[in-house]
């Protein structure tokens, strides 16, 4: 525990002294630390401890937030004061519920992070294995990352809750050339809390995997360019679902009426193949977590159910303003920011056609196995995203590679429009973005048929 | 402890565990920022953060680990986790930390005003610039939020060749997000202004330009692949020199991912393009005396006239070439190690205004917002990108364009800028004036 609960109480009580409806506080205490390979060297061995505090009041629909690094009684009564003068009203008796911790998987300060020692090995044997592809690789990238967090919530509703994050990603990325031709393959891997998913072999696989891809991207032709159908392969990751329809369903978005989803709760909003989840609880996941950062519990929510719109992600505060419940998706990026409605693991789940059978039925069009990042503008629905790889479908058959795509479309009419759903499910990770804020998230999809899609390549 | 004994603390705990040589970087910040939607106040943050970062230099290794904590305690912890990492660093004959140099105290940016200006007066900044969005047409029906946002902050260097600096800088700026709404149809628009002083914050043109940009894209349809001159406004040109910088870096081309690698006095961009970087600008957000580790802020010119005349160093790419660091060891928090990086970097302005740019062109786009900037690769130079604009006809705005993608190489699109307007300006670090590029291929219907 980083701070007493006495202590708490009298931190928020002193947050309400001026009125508000709702006090909050969010402790934070991170040990990170990262190792980095380039050039067959290993640099940037960093470690670090950054700890702090946030503490949040709201009234009526304006937001104050406040943080600080100083975590001691003074620095958060500080803190609190400055939050509390900031609403410009005469100090007055608050009400603050007494704190209780439920009993279950509240989880305190587990020290379970790697040695520094074990990481550097993983990202020299990683490296080891990218640079036996001869030399045609002119550069091989590793880095590591582990992030320890452990975070205690606390609220004047009377709720206390401690969670314990223990976060690793690997990132391989390869150069290959060959003449005037530069390209570069990129694979990452993710966790929450599986400590036992970076073992030597999967260190050797993800390189392996890097290095396929910028060699074959090196005699790849470039994608052709206009409007034709997209197959994208469960394996590609769900960077489409998550850019295309998860940011529209935001709460804020919607709240603000900027999502092009907004007031069409229980209405058609895609494909009636279509059925798009959020899902904290999944183990070992990249975007899991047991409580949110507002220390609700996590829940997995179905958004979109046979194509009909059935809910919103919410954190608590546009919960409280649309007369909702949080569906556990209040996130911050660190106590340095506000929580705001987040996505944590989503996915487009399975249907019923075999992913194989999805690409006979194609006559012609691009095959995308894997995804490069993306970007949507949620009023407008309209988004694009980078194909990493990918390939020509003529007559059924996956024929040869192509490199330079960008997909480019209409989220609510790609949904819509998506004709084939495939058995299989295949998660990617992400650092997604918002607000200036950047959480860890997962997202998957089967593989999927979308009739026409804007491609752009060289001409 | 106060900063300055903070400070020598650090670096005494990181010799006397060991080190043979050591740097403190500590860093303070206070940041304010005020939402308001509309008409109101929505969210109000204020806050303060510090720590400090400690570099070691041990048996010819770099190691480095940061804290928040800065209780005597977790500081010995610090010096002892930067000595660790240490060991696990490869050997490196440019492990070595910066001699003390004099530097230009004068350079410090710090508007006074800002501390003085009271919050009502900031809040009502926030509320003017969001109505003057809502007042420049009907047809702007709401802004998802208006801001504006001050940052406070004090940085200290000190290592063990004698480096000491010490310096305190501020800034602010105000930014808008809307929507324009007509025939069901919906466009949204933005806007954004940053600067050293608080009276260079004018709210009314912030609101203006967002407003323009959604009405403007009312009714926008995708149009068929075709080769278009483009016309890039200072914003969307400062995105493709955010994608350039890092070819820019000297760190990039000695590990041979630089796409400039080897064109040093050679073209790499068309006549009419001059790149500089400059820590030194006068009003420059990341004007400073000093670079992250202590090394003099100066001008650079990296492109003159198309031609590659420099990369950019810190102390440790320049030590590695047997050459000197120009000044661009940049740190954004105490988290991390002086990386290379841009301080103000702009497009040199031309003669011509961006009227008469618009005016020359046949048949173009003028883009108002590229989506996917950061799926741009910095290696091969290759981006894929989603665009919205207006369409140019005989040197005319006609019909709104949205969901086509550009697709190219940065390089092709250097070569290809036929010329280069007068209306230099600033989005933070990054500078440009509106540049005209030849015809490139747009991917539509």
């Amino acid at each position: 525990m980083l701070v007493t609960k006495s202590d708490l109480e009298q931190v928020l009580g002193e947050t309400l002294a001026r009125g508000g409806d709702f006090a909050e506080i969010f402790l934070e205490r991170r040990r990170s630390s990262t190792v980095g390979l380039e050039a067959a060297r290993v640099e940037k061995v960093h470690s670090g401890l950054d700890q702090g505090a946030g503490i949040r009041l709201l009234a009526k629909d304006t937001s104050i937030y406040v943080y600080t690094n100083d975590i001691s009684l003074p620095g958060l009564m500080k803190a609190a004061a400055t939050a509390a003068t900031a609403l410009k009203q005469k100090r007055s008796d608050p009400t603050v519920v007494p704190l209780t911790t439920p009993k279950l998987d509240s989880k305190d300060g587990v020290d379970n992070r790697v040695d520094i020692e074990d990481q550097v090995k993983l990202v020299q044997i990683a490296d080891k294995e990218a640079r036996t592809a001869g030399d045609k690789i002119k550069q091989v990238l590793v880095r590591y990352g582990n992030l320890v967090q452990d975070v205690q919530i606390a609220n004047s509703l009377g709720k206390m809750v401690m969670d314990h994050r223990n976060r690793h990603t690997m990132i391989v990325h390869v150069v290959a050339a060959e003449g005037n031709i530069v390209q570069t393959g990129y694979e990452s891997l993710g966790t929450c809390n599986d400590i036992f998913l970076f073992t030597p072999e999967q260190a050797q696989k993800l390189a392996a995997m890097a290095t396929r891809r910028a060699l074959m991207l090196v005699g790849a032709r470039p994608a052709p360019a206009g409007r034709m159908p997209v197959v994208l392969a469960g394996e590609a990751g769900g960077t489409m679902i998550h850019e295309a329809c998860g940011h529209g369903l935001e709460a804020d978005i919607v709240g603000k009426e900027m999502s092009v989803y907004a007031g069409k709760i229980g209405q058609q909003v895609a494909s009636e193949l279509v059925t798009v989840v959020d899902d904290p609880t999944l183990p070992g996941k990249y975007g899991s977590y047991a409580y949110d950062d507002e220390g609700t519990p996590a829940e997995k929510t179905v958004l979109i159910r046979n194509g009909v719109l059935e809910t919103y992600m919410y954190d608590l505060e546009w919960a409280r303003r649309q007369g909702e419940s949080s569906t556990s998706n209040g996130r911050r990026q660190s106590f340095q920011f506000r929580p705001i409605p987040r996505m944590s693991n989503t996915y487009l789940a399975a249907g019923e056609t075999a992913p194989e059978e999805i690409i006979a039925q194609t006559k012609y069009g691009l095959l995308v196995k894997r995804m490069g990042g993306g970007q949507v503008n949620p009023t407008t629905g309209d988004f694009v995203f980078d194909i990493a790889e990918g390939y020509l479908i003529e007559q059924g058959q996956v024929t040869n590679m192509v490199r330079g795509a960008t997909l480019s479309g209409n989220g609510p009419e790609v949904l819509l429009s998506v004709d084939l759903v495939g058995t299989d499910l295949g998660f990617g990770i992400g650092t997604c973005g918002k607000d200036g804020q950047g959480v860890p998230v997962s997202d998957a999809q089967p593989t999927i048929r979308i009739p026409e899609l804007i491609v752009g390549g060289l001409l | 402890m106060k900063e300055e004994n903070i400070v020598r603390t650090g670096l005494k705990l990181a010799m006397a565990t060991g080190a043979e040589a050591a740097e403190v970087y500590f860093m303070k910040r206070d940041n304010l920022t005020i939402e308001v939607r509309s008409g109101k106040l929505e969210t109000m943050q204020q806050s303060c953060d510090q720590g400090l970062g400690l570099r070691v230099v041990k048996a010819g290794s770099i190691g480095y680990a940061f804290t928040s904590d800065l209780s005597p305690t977790a500081l010995k912890d610090t010096a002892e986790a930067a000595v660790e990492s240490a060991q696990y660093s490869s050997l490196d004959s440019s492990a070595q930390l910066p001699p003390a140099m004099r530097f230009d105290s004068s350079l410090v940016q710090f508007d006074p005003h800002l501390a003085k200006t009271p919050l009502e007066a900031k809040i009502d900044l926030a509320l003017a610039i969001e109505r003057s969005a809502l007042s420049y047409d009907k047809r702007i029906t709401k802004s998802e939020r208006a801001a504006y946002e001050e940052n406070d902050y004090t940085v200290l260097v000190a290592n063990s060749n004698g480096v000491q600096v010490d310096y305190r800088n501020n800034f602010c700026g105000g930014y808008v997000w809307v929507v324009a709404e007509a025939d069901g149809d919906t466009q949204t628009g933005s806007s954004l202004l940053y600067a050293t002083e608080l009276a260079k914050i004018d709210p009314v043109i912030i609101g203006q330009e967002a407003a323009q940009e959604a009405v403007r894209l009312l009714g926008a349809k995708p149009i068929p692949t075709q080769k278009l001159a483009l016309v890039l406004p200072p914003q969307v040109a400062t995105d493709f020199l955010h994608i350039l910088a890092a070819a820019l870096t000297a760190e990039a081309v000695q590990k041979g991912r630089s796409l400039f690698a080897h064109q040093l006095g050679n073209p790499i961009a068309a006549p009419t393009v001059t790149i500089i970087d400059d820590g030194s600008l006068p009003g420059g957000i990341n004007t400073a005396p000093t670079d992250g580790e202590g090394v003099p802020s100066q001008r650079t010119v990296l492109v003159q006239d198309g031609i590659l005349q420099t990369f950019l160093h810190n102390f440790y790419t320049a030590q590695k070439e047997g050459t000197v660091s120009t000044g661009n060891g940049v740190r954004s928090s105490f988290k991390t190690t002086p990386e290379v990086g841009p301080t103000n970097m702009f497009f040199a302005p031309g003669t011509v205004s961006e009227d008469e740019l618009i005016q020359s062109v046949d048949k173009g786009l003028y883009v108002f917002d590229l989506m996917g900037t950061h799926t741009a690769n910095p290696i091969s130079g290759d981006f894929s990108l989603g665009v919205s604009g207006v369409l140019i006809e005989k040197g005319k705005f006609t019909r709104p364009v949205r969901q086509v993608v550009l697709a190219g190489n940065i390089r092709d699109l250097l070569n290809q800028v036929q010329a280069v307007g007068s209306n230099l300006r600033f989005y933070l670090g990054l500078g440009a004036p509106t540049l005209l590029v030849e015809p490139l291929t747009i991917s539509g219907k």
